[in-house]
């Protein structure tokens, strides 16, 4: 498809809203324009829900945008994908392929030292670094009780008002569970009940396990080798 | 049994086996498949102690480092609180994690809006459809108690509304002659009503307490009722002083004697409206 011809549909969505009266019926051919207007319809709505980094469903997709364009579902998907990719320089994954939700992620390189985002923003980053971060180094699995330990050592107490945070217990078990950076599981046959951390698989996707070992060997002025099991590991899912 | 040398876990594997041959019934078969359970998690523990032996990746030194990398200050003396365990880490500390952390996040940036953005709102109408549920529901049986209620209000209003006359009364008095104190007899007492004299009596009580007016006793040692000049903080301070109770007490006999005495001859304070049972009491 033509660069020309995806602009087209893209300032299209700003003219018109029209779906409603005009239903094709399921024999009829719809023509691309129409199709494309449903992407840049889905290109914004994608955009603007991921703003809260929380997944986006397929269901929501299908009953805000697509609606009546159901058949055309993948090509449109498609469609979205690819101008989001050409456009923003965005990826558009889908994490569970049961659920079928999807998350934005950046697929540009990052610009030295050039971040746009609140500092708020950042400071959640760099707490969520640090929890993957030391997942990984546990061997990617970790008993709620040890994470808290660790994070006490960085001033950080769950039953207490954080200065940065807020409510640092529900940002770590909710927020970034939800946003699925995290991923908490009830282990079994533990009283009291006991949870292990992993991380979740928009984890997986935004950060690689190798840049999580650079960065805590830059952290700790070592070389990502010295440790050899997570080196090894780090390089094997590269 | 947690320790790497320790053969505990396998020797009670091999004595759970044993135990099974004599297993018989479907209870016995549950509690020996909850041991397995418990034993492949025990297992998988020993795994993990081994797998952070041979890594040797050290929480704490990790930690230090860290605080260090936020710029901790860990000549401050903070030893007077338990929250800082020595070090005080500036306020911009995680700011600075973060600056590193989004060098490694492929996070797809969040935008925002030039103009800012509306906040998105809960939905209304559903809430709106279930308040008139409600109150449909509920109409029939509150029919009795919203009249009732009416009544309470109109009496509430009526004690309000002749207090707020009585307080104009004594205000247009005072401001007419403000060198002469009304005597409070000459202004309570209706020498045609006794009824009304403690309906008045009772009026003029709001009148103090809500600190509008104050009774005073003049050279004669006899009461004079003022009303309170509306002037900013004195009245604050009488209002928040006078939390004292008087109980006045009048017979019908004082009163007689009081009209006589004074020789009061008409009410200051007029009727609102002359009711046939005020007549009636008279007598």
């Amino acid at each position: 498809m033509s660069q020309r011809k995806r602009s087209k549909g893209f300032g299209s969505s700003q003219m018109t809203d029209g779906e409603d009266d005009f239903i094709p019926t399921q024999t009829e051919r719809r023509s691309q324009d129409q199709v494309n207007q449903k992407v840049s319809e889905l290109v914004q709505f994608l955009l603007v829900k991921d703003q809260k980094k929380i997944p986006i469903k397929r269901a929501d997709m299908l009953k805000n945008v697509i609606r009546e364009y159901r058949d055309a579902y993948s090509e449109i998907v498609n469609k979205a994908g690819k101008t989001l990719q050409e456009v923003f320089g965005l990826q558009l994954v889908e994490i569970d392929s049961k659920r079928h939700t999807y998350i934005l992620i950046n697929n540009l390189p990052c610009a030295e030292g050039k971040y746009l985002c609140r500092d708020e923003e950042k400071e959640k980053m760099g707490l969520l670094l640090i929890i993957l971060s030391f997942i990984f180094m546990k061997g990617n699995s970790v008993k709620d009780s040890a994470l808290w330990e660790f994070l006490h050592l960085l001033r950080v107490y769950p039953g207490r008002q954080h200065q940065v945070f807020g409510d640092v217990r529900k940002l770590v078990t909710e927020e970034f569970v939800r946003q699925k950076y995290l991923e908490i599981t009830p282990i079994p046959l533990t009283d009291p009940q006991e949870f292990k951390y992993q991380w979740g698989p928009r984890a997986e996707k935004e950060i690689s396990k190798k840049d999580v070992l650079n960065a805590v060997a830059k952290i700790q002025g070592k070389d990502p080798t010295f440790w050899s099991s997570q080196y090894s590991e780090a390089e094997a899912t590269r | 049994m947690l320790n790497s040398r320790s053969n505990r876990l396998t020797e009670a594997l091999e004595e759970a086996n044993a135990l099974f041959d004599g297993v018989c019934r479907a209870r016995e078969a549950a509690l020996d498949a909850q041991f397995l359970v418990l034993a492949s998690n025990i297992g998988k523990e020993k795994a993990n102690e081994l797998h952070s032996e041979m890594s040797a990746f050290d929480s704490t030194a990790f930690a230090e480092d860290l605080l260090t990398f936020m710029g901790i200050n860990r000549t401050e003396e903070t030893d007077d609180s338990e929250d800082d365990p020595g070090g005080f880490l500036p306020g911009d500390a995680w700011k600075r994690v973060g600056e590193e952390a989004l060098k490694y996040f492929k996070r797809a940036p969040v935008f925002h809006y030039m103009l800012g953005s509306f906040k998105s709102e809960p939905p209304v109408p559903k809430q709106r459809i279930e308040r008139q549920k409600k109150a449909s529901r509920g109409k029939a049986e509150q029919a009795m108690p919203a009249q009732l209620k009416k009544m309470e209000e109109s009496h509430q209003e009526a004690t309000e509304k002749e207090v707020e006359r009585i307080l104009r009364i004594l205000q247009t008095h005072f401001e007419n002659d403000p060198n002469t104190p009304i005597s409070f007899f000459d202004f309570v007492i209706d020498p045609n009503s006794f009824a009304r004299t403690v309906e008045n009596m009772f009026h003029v009580s709001f009148l103090i307490r809500d600190g509008l007016a104050r009774i005073k006793l003049d050279e004669d040692e006899l009461p004079v009722i003022e009303p309170t000049k509306p002037s900013g903080a004195g009245e604050e301070d009488s209002r928040a002083g006078a939390r004292n109770q008087v109980i006045i007490r009048l017979d019908q006999r004082e009163w007689k004697d009081i009209i006589e005495t004074f020789e009061i001859t008409e009410a200051m304070i007029p009727p609102l409206s002359q009711s046939p049972e005020e007549e009636t009491e008279l007598e």
